[in-house]
């Protein structure tokens, strides 16, 4: 058989959206919705700077689930409240971001640790690998069930902060962060001001796993190698998790993009979810670029996006990036 | 030569005698969900200094051996991935995790940020100085491996890979990126990005310990080990004027006691992964693969 060269531009998801999809949400967030969500803050002063002040925070989520999070604000004398708010969302395999640099540049910044992730794991720890395939063959255990909607908790802990401007609150991660600033936009479509979402993660699951050998997609194809008679079980469960069946309830403004050459999310999912979304929109493609997505040189883009849709008082130096 | 430290040999060789105090004693365990039709994967447990269970993941491919071999050091950051698929079908991989990073978390977890500093003031509680005793267990296991081809084995990672490499040196080749400790207290004063950061904070909380801090880090800068390394080298460079760039790391490059090729990183993860992965495998023996598949059946 001859072998074609690919063509991501050109790829149709076949992904399906359950007919109970909002339903299923819905029900989530009023569930959760019930669970008090007892924020704590506490100041670290070690990581803080003459400019920014590193809280670690808390708060409660769905099966009440401790979360914990890092919370970098700019100090008064260095720049004067309200700040837009900025939660950062983290990859796979790496542990959240102390978000300082964006605090250096006048936002007041959120570095999400959902269930599993260092200090959220004491009551949840399904591990690395093994987060992607916890309870795949159900979706009311499945283990992105509780973790999106840790993401939209840290949303709500930004709604309890006064020094925060609650119209000004925007999402950014890349790789599993590019799949949370999604999902969360879309299940928080009246706070979530912008995104920007690098090489999205969780959308397409079955046809990225089927693109790839590389992790954490191949802890699917190891799960239906060792389990093959589940597929369809596994199938009909992720479709209450793909990005694509998330991006259409967006509202707010996107920026996505995409590494050409990436073996992690293959190209073909990050167009469909773009293709998914009817909001205001724009795509950036890296070519030759793998699961970096370009990001040494799409930061700047990043920063500028999420700068004329937050409006932060003071830039200064660049923001670390994201990658999964 | 680099002008060593005070009291630097004497400081790993305490680390070798420590080492050698405590046998290996490896378990092995297959992992059946990551075999494949072409390998057998297995979750390996050694003892470390401390004494400290560490573990990671061997890979074997099916067939006759001796196969080439590449180990791999751990990242910093809790998760390891199983090793790359296409490297399972054509190397024996080992993964290495260190004590505190998951999997082998216990009774102790690292933290992150944290680990960077964990112990600083003090070189010989310094965490680092029990991590690279971790490298040295696991690259000593790998190397005693039957079914690892002795004259073919690299070692790839950042400055663990090379302090490794140059305490061990029947690695026959190395790759090394990222580097963390090279002028680390030099980098510190560029950079706020983590983990770099984590030494700005330390300082900032205990500026006392500027002088301490800079002599344990010394020890651990891979300018005054990469001499012993006679290994062929593969050094990732970065930019012009940039840390990781030529200037910066030129003086590092001539500390290599064997030959020492560049590589300019793009910033482009396709060209820069393909490259990389063409270089070991043409010096291993085996067919380039890219981690992208640029067909489909």
């Amino acid at each position: 058989m001859r072998a074609t060269p690919r063509a991501p531009e050109e790829f149709v998801s076949s992904v399906k959206c359950p007919a109970d999809f909002d339903e299923f949400w819905n029900t989530l967030l009023d569930d959760v919705s019930r669970i008090p969500l007892n924020p704590s803050i506490e100041h670290v002063p070690m990581r803080s700077t003459d400019e920014v002040d590193v809280y670690e925070i808390g708060y409660d989520s769905l099966d009440n689930v401790r979360i914990a999070g890092w919370y970098c604000v700019p100090k008064d004398s260095y720049l004067a409240p309200p700040y837009p708010g900025l939660l950062i969302v983290p990859g796979y395999v790496s542990e959240p971001t102390l978000p300082k640099s964006w605090a250096n540049q006048g936002y007041a910044a959120i570095g999400v640790a959902p269930r599993g992730k260092l200090r959220s794991n004491a009551q949840y720890n399904p591990g690395y690998p093994g987060l992607l395939v916890d309870n795949i063959v159900d979706r009311n255990t499945y283990s992105y069930r509780g973790f999106y909607i840790d993401a939209c908790r840290a949303v709500d802990f930004a709604l309890t902060r006064p020094e925060i401007d609650h119209s000004r609150i925007g999402v950014h991660g890349s790789s599993q962060g590019g799949a949370l600033t999604i999902t969360t936009a879309a299940l928080r479509p009246d706070v979530i001001t912008c995104g920007a979402a690098g090489a999205p993660y969780l959308c397409g699951f079955m046809e990225a796993a089927a693109l790839t050998h590389s992790y954490p997609y191949e802890e699917i194809n190891e799960y239906l190698r060792l389990y093959p008679e589940r597929e369809e079980q596994v199938r009909d469960t992720l479709e209450y998790f793909d990005g694509n069946n998330f991006a259409p309830k967006i509202k707010a403004p996107m920026l996505v993009y995409i590494g050409m050459e990436d073996d992690v999310c293959p190209p073909e999912t990050g167009f469909a979810v773009y293709n998914a979304m009817t909001c205001e929109k724009v795509l950036h493609t890296a070519d030759h670029c793998a699961h970096d997505a370009g990001a040494f040189w799409e930061m700047a883009e990043v920063e500028a996006f999420l700068a004329k849709h937050l409006n932060p008082g003071a830039p200064s130096q660049r923001a670390d990036t994201t990658i999964g | 030569m680099s002008d060593l430290p005070n009291g630097f040999k004497e400081y790993w060789q305490n680390v070798e005698d420590e080492l050698g105090r405590y046998p290996g004693n490896p378990e092995v365990e297959e992992l059946p969900i990551h075999s494949t039709h072409f390998c057998t994967v297995f979750w390996v447990k050694l003892t470390s200094i401390g004494p400290a269970r560490i573990g990671g993941y061997l890979s074997i491919p099916h067939g006759d051996g001796p196969h080439p071999a590449i180990m791999q050091t751990p990242r910093y950051g809790s998760v390891n991935h199983v090793p790359d698929y296409n490297d399972r079908k054509r190397y024996v991989m080992f993964t290495l995790m260190h004590r505190g990073q998951r999997l082998t978390d216990k009774p102790w977890a690292a933290k992150y940020p944290g680990l960077l500093t964990e112990g600083i003031d003090d070189k010989d509680q310094y965490v680092y100085r029990a991590i690279v005793a971790d490298c040295l267990r696991g690259a000593e296991f790998l190397q005693n491996r039957p079914e690892v081809d002795s004259d073919r084995t690299a070692i790839v990672g950042d400055d663990l890979a090379l302090i490794t490499a140059s305490r061990r040196p029947e690695f026959s080749h190395v790759h090394a990126a990222g580097l963390l400790f090279h002028r680390l207290m030099d980098h510190r004063e560029r950079s706020s990005a983590y983990p770099v950061e984590e030494i700005n904070d330390y300082l900032r909380a205990n500026p006392g310990d500027s002088r301490r801090v800079t002599e344990t880090l010394s020890h651990f800068d891979p300018i005054h080990h990469v001499s012993g390394i006679k290994a062929r080298t593969l050094l990732s460079v970065g930019d012009d004027e940039a840390v990781g760039g030529p200037e910066w790391l030129e003086e590092l490059a001539e500390q290599f006691g064997g030959p020492v090729e560049e590589y300019r990183v793009t910033h482009r993860g396709g060209t820069d992964n393909d490259s990389i992965d063409a270089w070991l495998a043409r010096q291993l023996g085996r067919e380039p693969m890219s981690k992208f598949r640029r067909t489909l059946p």
